[in-house]
């Protein structure tokens, strides 16, 4: 067969470019140690920097028997100038008589230990090392003759402040929301968990973008192999840019061949706080307000904060009605289409007339008809998100009246088909995760499709193949579709049904760390005193 | 034989949906007439005998299958004949399984369609779910066995509110006295679908916690017995009984009598979809033994990469081993259960079990005189 | 490895969308068959009539303008030698294909009820998926069923709705009547202790007016159908027809009576008063009393005084006895009526085989070959009647004229 011998033809060529072709990544200047004299270093700083506008060169010279010559190096923008100004350039001008102190003392560490009033300093021997601070909204502090350099933390600039959050609206619950940038965001979350245990690991992924990507988790709940297991998977990304924590949810999870999300993602610090507790781990990602949780059971996104917030039974009940409208964003037009094309005699009698009445006048078979009044949703939709605000009611009325009104009219589509396309994208809309959503409406075009093929049998054989498919998958080991299957008694009372919080005693157990998983103490059911109801008084007690 | 790791509850959820599968839809034990239900029950009780026959066999070699330990209960060369003579007889079980929900599409729902193309369609989920593994099935299982459950109820009070239940038809007891009765046991119940309970003989090893085995499968043997024991009383109930034996699916009969408030009238959907979940258990699970059989006999490095050709084995078989429903209800009746069942449901295993027996009595004697001849004394 | 693999699956898809879907039916290629009514013709063959569904006709659309004034149903007949036949014969004048999913009446000629009996035609109609053993079954009194499916009918637009809700309605108000769908008749002729009764409807009025639309454009018909009379089968075929209080007696035997109005004399008035039945409770209770079959008939029966033509205390407790137990004669009179009715027809209709089949199997062995002609005849039959006047409605007594 000549197909195997061009795939392995291509094997082999495929191999051997790659070993030809150098690492684009790696740039090797930047290894070395940094030049002693301040002109060669700020001429390489320049060089490097392409003699960008807003990198700010600042000389200045401290102690004036000495004369050692200093240079300020900062990138305007993304730095904080008032710091800057104050705690740098200030106390090193300001510092004339530094020689009166310690005479023999290496300037650099003059500059390091009585000069430079800022928190966070680090010492570079590298260049990059020093390009990664100075790019980073640090300053870097250059003394003549020293081939160390100094960064101080000052970074700032211009940034959105804390709102409230675009998705994830509730009426009940705190009403910040992440920023891009990923120090707020960790404050965030450290302000609702004040305890030494939350621990935040940072490292820069991405070569080019060098992005601060944390990993944030409270040690002793949440579970070593799974932290580990996050770790290494994002130690061994190699990519050049990381621009949101969608690369990088996309770079390390389970399974990439399936339309369902196995990582949760929210711009939410209490949605964070609460899965932290439960045992998660937490990416966040600098420049980007959404942070990943990990690892995710298919039931958390039917699941919203305000659940937790509210009492029980609203909260059971709703997600009743969550998982309902799931399915039936997924199976309704299926089952139209199945219905009035292969079982019409599950259909009433009477409907079915009123039925057939409608389709009379319809050109197309009842597939094409469903197809055409998806897509066009599907464009509106799209059209709608485009829209600029002031012009997107205008959508909403061109559509209704032109899809809905003159279609039926027209005679292109039937009113039945109509009400039912206007149910199932009612029903997509309020599913509770967006990235389950978008799965529902490839799933639905799936099933109308197997429906209008094989009727109900290929729509049963569509949710058998769907069930087979989520509960293969993991997220970081954890089954998708844990505690329903495998069935985790333990972890029931908080999946498809919420149980009072006071009967939530344990962490759900395979995801937490064993031996914390009690979260509760005994006997928090409130119970009311006993001074209500039917007791004996004390007549002496009336008379007071 | 694959990683996985199965709880008991998962495998009480596949012993029901195995047995219940295509039996509550056949007209089991109807030979015996008003009192299958009862042939049923029995026959649930030699079931759970049988049952017992494979826990203690598993027992003995809690680390093998079934075809493993035949050979070392055998000796190889009969044992790998008997393993081969197992792959063929689960492969066949699976075909007629499939044959069956075939034939029964294609009665009422999809007259017009070949047998091909709905078999196939059937098969090839089974591959896709064969090939994530049993862990994969199980879990599905438990998915699928509260949603069958749910059916089973809804349906159940549907036709109480009908009030179509006429109970006096299950009178006269005892008719035909209990010769009949325990012919249908002897012939019919104790091996379809009790005794094919064998299957789980290939899947115990999986099991995380060995020694709820007993437990989870005795339930689930006694729910599925009761299960089908009440599903035909019902059908008789309702359809009386010259009707519920002249059906070829008497639950289907009875779910379409079902006629509420007008609207809710022919609800066979649902016994298709109750069908469909059932069935395909069943087939997954004996196609899962004939996979795993032949990996072990043959020593199969990548059972993966079988599953496709046993999958297209085993759909041809189910178009060519019969050309009509009858002939197929026939070679049923008279070849399979006269001397398929039998042999290699209950005397194989029964005869491994005397032989595992004889061995184990034979190694204690062993230890024992050799406990005796060094002077160190042992508690046997 | 995993792209063959690929392809294969791709192939397989692809041949099964090419070739086309087998079992799939457009709705708008269906001809929705309501009723479908069997006849005999001289020469022995079966004529079939379909009464076909005219969807525009019925649905108040809003689309395609005023909906043309057509008839909501439209009736084809064919002739042929077999039920399969002869309904393959009608598909050359049906534009559609034919529907059956639907068709919840069926509607047998007398004669063919008569000639034939109904047995074998019901086995075209059990074997066939598509039909609905819940379709109710009725004969053509006096008429051929063709006639009977071509009368348009008032508020009911599909006359097939019509008649079955008549059905419903009057079984429950009046009792005289009862549904019997395909289901129940089956079980009923596969039964030896049991013989089948069927409602037969009859049409009041020329057919060849019924047929017309104008006839529903009058406020008063011309041609009407109505449910006349209760069909008594032996062995299936039809013998005779059972009408007022005999039938009324066949209903309160067999349980199917949920209200009706019983009408008794009272101090020498004929008819004075009506008790108005609410519930009724029958129980049929075999016994075998010195090796002869005996069975005792219990009737329970609640209700109110519904209509008073002649003064009467009807506050008086005692009154109302004296009522209670006129009601009970009258009652029992219906009863024996039915039962004498039956006797001499020489079928058992009310189940009482069936009832000793069950509960003495043994000696059932012996009786059963001649149940209907011989022992059923014979058969012992003790009547109990055991009536209760709860209310009387908003009055008390009757108005008295001054």
């Amino acid at each position: 067969m000549p197909s195997f011998f061009k795939l392995s033809q291509r094997k082999r060529l495929r191999s051997k470019v790659k070993q030809q072709k150098e690492d684009p990544m790696k740039v090797d200047e930047l290894t070395e140690p940094i030049y002693p004299l301040l002109e060669d270093q700020l001429s390489f700083i320049k060089r490097k920097t392409g003699n960008s506008a807003d990198v700010v060169v600042r000389k200045a010279s401290f102690d004036e028997k000495l004369g050692i010559k200093t240079a300020v190096v900062y990138v305007e923008g993304i730095s904080n100038s008032q710091a800057i100004n104050e705690f740098l350039i200030q106390s090193i001008i300001m510092n004339r008589e530094l020689h009166r102190k310690s005479p023999v003392k290496d300037p650099f560490d003059i500059l390091k230990e009585e000069i430079v009033a800022l928190g966070d300093i680090k010492i570079h021997l590298e260049w990059d090392g020093l390009f990664q601070s100075l790019m980073s909204g640090e300053t870097i502090v250059l003394v003549d003759g020293c081939s160390k350099a100094l960064s101080a933390s000052t970074r700032g600039g211009e940034q959105r402040s804390i709102e409230e959050p675009g998705s994830q609206v509730t009426v009940r619950g705190p009403r910040d929301g992440f920023t891009e940038s990923i120090g707020t965001n960790i404050s965030l979350v450290r302000r609702r968990i004040q305890n030494p245990n939350l621990w935040v690991e940072t490292m820069k992924i991405g070569t080019v973008t060098k992005t601060d990507v944390s990993l944030v988790y409270i040690k002793g709940i949440a579970k070593e192999d799974i932290v580990n297991e996050v770790r290494s998977r994002l130690k061994r990304i190699e990519i050049d840019s990381i621009l949101e924590s969608g690369y990088i949810e996309q770079l390390i999870e389970d399974e990439s061949f399936t339309t369902f999300p196995t990582f949760y993602y929210t711009e939410r610090p209490d949605i964070v706080a609460g899965n932290l507790l439960e045992g998660r781990v937490s990416i966040m990602v600098n420049g980007t307000p959404f942070a990943l949780i990990a690892p995710t059971v298919f039931i958390q996104f039917f699941q919203s904060v305000e659940d937790y917030y509210s009492r029980a039974y609203l909260a059971t009940s709703l997600r009743f009605l969550r998982i309902l409208i799931f399915f039936i964003s997924i199976i309704a037009p299926a089952s139209y289409i199945a219905g009035t094309t292969f079982h019409q005699e599950m259909i009433p009698t009477q409907l079915l007339i009123a039925i057939a009445a409608q389709r009379e006048t319809v050109p197309f078979p009842a597939f094409v008809e469903a197809l055409i009044m998806e897509v066009a949703f599907e464009i509106l939709r799209e059209a709608g998100v485009r829209m600029p605000r002031a012009v997107g009611s205008a959508i909403s009325i061109v559509g209704a009246l032109v899809i809905g009104q003159a279609a039926v009219q027209a005679g292109i589509v039937s009113p039945a088909m109509v009400i039912i396309v206007a149910i199932t994208a009612i029903a997509n809309f309020a599913t509770p995760s967006f990235a389950v959503a978008i799965s529902a409406r490839i799933i639905r075009f799936l099933f109308m499709v197997v429906a209008a093929t094989f009727g109900f049998y290929g729509i049963i054989l569509g949710i058998l193949v769907l069930a087979i498919h989520l509960t293969s998958l993991r997220s970081f080991g954890v089954p998708y579709f844990a505690p329903l299957a495998p069935l985790v008694p333990s972890g029931l009372g908080d999946s498809v049904v919420r149980t009072p919080i006071w009967a939530l005693k344990k962490r759900p157990s395979l995801i937490a760390n064993k031996e914390n998983q009690t979260r509760m103490g005994e006997n928090q059911h409130p119970r009311p005193n006993k001074s209500r109801g039917m007791v004996p008084r004390n007549p002496q007690e009336d008379q007071e | 034989m694959e990683k996985a790791k199965i709880g008991a509850y998962q495998l009480f959820v596949l012993i029901l949906l195995f047995e219940l599968g295509s039996a509550v839809l056949v007209p089991i034990a109807i030979e015996a007439k008003r009192d299958a239900w009862l042939a049923i029950l029995l026959g649930m009780v030699g079931g759970i005998l049988l049952f017992f026959v494979y826990y203690r066999l598993y027992r003995f070699y809690p680390k093998l299958v079934l075809t493993e330990y035949m050979e070392k209960l055998v000796g190889k060369i009969l044992g790998k004949i008997l393993s081969f003579g197992y792959i063929l007889f689960f492969a066949y079980s699976a075909a007629r399984v499939l044959r069956d929900f075939g034939e029964m599409l294609l009665t009422y729902a999809y007259v017009n369609t070949p047998l091909f193309i709905v078999n196939t369609l059937l098969i090839l989920v089974i591959i896709y779910a064969i090939q994530k593994g049993i862990e994969v099935l199980a879990r599905t299982g438990e998915l699928f066995f509260i949603l069958l459950y749910l059916l089973a109820i809804t349906g159940f009070l549907l036709l109480i509110f009908s009030g179509l239940f006429d109970l006096k038809q299950l009178k006269p007891f005892l008719e035909d006295g209990w010769g009949v009765v325990l012919k249908v046991v002897a012939s019919q119940t104790l091996y379809v679908p009790f005794g094919e309970a064998i299957v789980f003989a290939m899947i115990f090893p999986y099991l995380k916690d060995s020694k709820k085995i007993k437990i989870a499968g005795v339930s689930g043997i006694l729910l599925s017995g009761i299960n089908l024991a009440l599903v035909m009383a019902i059908n008789i109930s309702v359809l009386g009984i010259d009707l519920a034996s002249r059906s070829q699916f008497p639950l289907l009969s009875t779910v379409q009598s079902i006629q509420i408030a007008e609207f809710l009238e022919r609800l066979d959907v649902f016994f298709m979809v109750s069908m469909v979940i059932g069935i395909f258990f069943k087939v997954s699970l004996y196609f899962y033994a004939a996979v795993s059989a032949t990996t072990i006999l043959f020593k199969i490095k990548e059972p993966s990469k079988l599953v496709y050709p046993m999958g297209l084995a085993i759909l041809f078989m189910s178009i060519t081993i019969a050309n009509s429903y009858s002939e197929h209800i026939k070679e049923g009746l008279v070849v399979t259960t006269r001397f398929l069942h039998p042999f290699f449901l209950v005397v194989i295993p029964v005869i491994l079990l005397g032989i595992a027996y004889l061995k184990n009595w034979g190694k204690k004697r062993k230890s024992q005189n050799g406990a005796k001849n060094t002077s160190v004394s042992q508690k046997g | 490895m995993k792209r063959n693999y690929l392809i294969l699956t791709l192939h397989l898809i692809l041949c099964l969308l090419l070739a086309g879907c087998w079992s799939k039916k457009e709705l708008t290629d269906l001809a929705i068959i309501s009723a479908m009514g069997l006849d005999l013709n001289a020469k022995g063959e079966y004529v079939s009539t379909l009464q076909v569904i005219n969807p525009s006709n019925v649905a108040g659309g809003l689309q395609g303008g005023g909906g043309s004034k057509g008839p909501p149903v439209t009736v084809y007949t064919a002739t042929g030698s077999n039920i399969i036949e002869v309904n393959q014969i009608a598909s050359t004048k049906l534009p559609r294909r034919r529907y059956y999913a639907h068709t919840n009446l069926l509607v047998i000629g007398e004669e063919l009820a008569r000639k034939e009996g109904i047995g074998n035609i019901l086995d075209a109609f059990e074997r066939n998926p598509e039909f609905r053993m819940t379709a109710v079954l009725i004969i053509a009194q006096g008429a051929k069923a063709s006639d009977l499916l071509k009368v348009m009918t008032p508020v009911d637009k599909i006359p097939a709705n019509k008649i079955i809700k008549n059905l419903r309605f009057t079984e429950e108000q009046w009792g005289e009547f009862f549904t019997i769908n395909l289901q129940n008749a089956i079980k009923d002729l596969t039964t030896t202790g049991k013989s089948t009764v069927i409602t037969g409807f009859s049409v009041s009025g020329s057919p060849e007016q019924g047929k017309k639309l104008e006839n529903i454009q009058d406020s008063d018909p011309e041609t009407t159908i109505g449910a006349t009379g209760l069909g008594i089968f032996k062995e299936g075929k039809l013998i005779s027809w059972f009408e007022g209080k005999t039938a009324r007696g066949t209903g309160w035997i067999l349980h199917k009576l949920k209200n009706t109005g019983i009408s008794f004399s009272w101090m020498d008035k004929e008819d004075a008063v009506v008790y108005q039945v609410i519930r009724e409770q029958t129980k049929s209770i075999p016994k075998i009393k010195k090796g002869k079959p005996h069975i005792t008939i219990e009737v329970k029966a609640e209700g109110n005084i519904m209509e008073l033509r002649m003064p009467a205390d009807l506050t008086d407790p005692l009154v109302l006895l004296k009522m209670e137990k006129e009601i009970e004669k009258s009652i029992q009179e219906e009863l024996l009526l039915a039962l004498e009715e039956a006797k001499k027809n020489k079928t058992d209709i009310f189940g009482f085989g069936e009832a000793f089949h069950q509960s003495y199997p043994k000696e059932w062995e012996k009786l059963k070959e001649e149940w209907h002609d011989v022992r059923f005849p014979e058969l012992a039959v003790d009547v109990k009647v055991d009536a209760y006047i709860r209310r009387t409605g908003l009055r008390n007594n009757a108005n008295e004229l001054q």
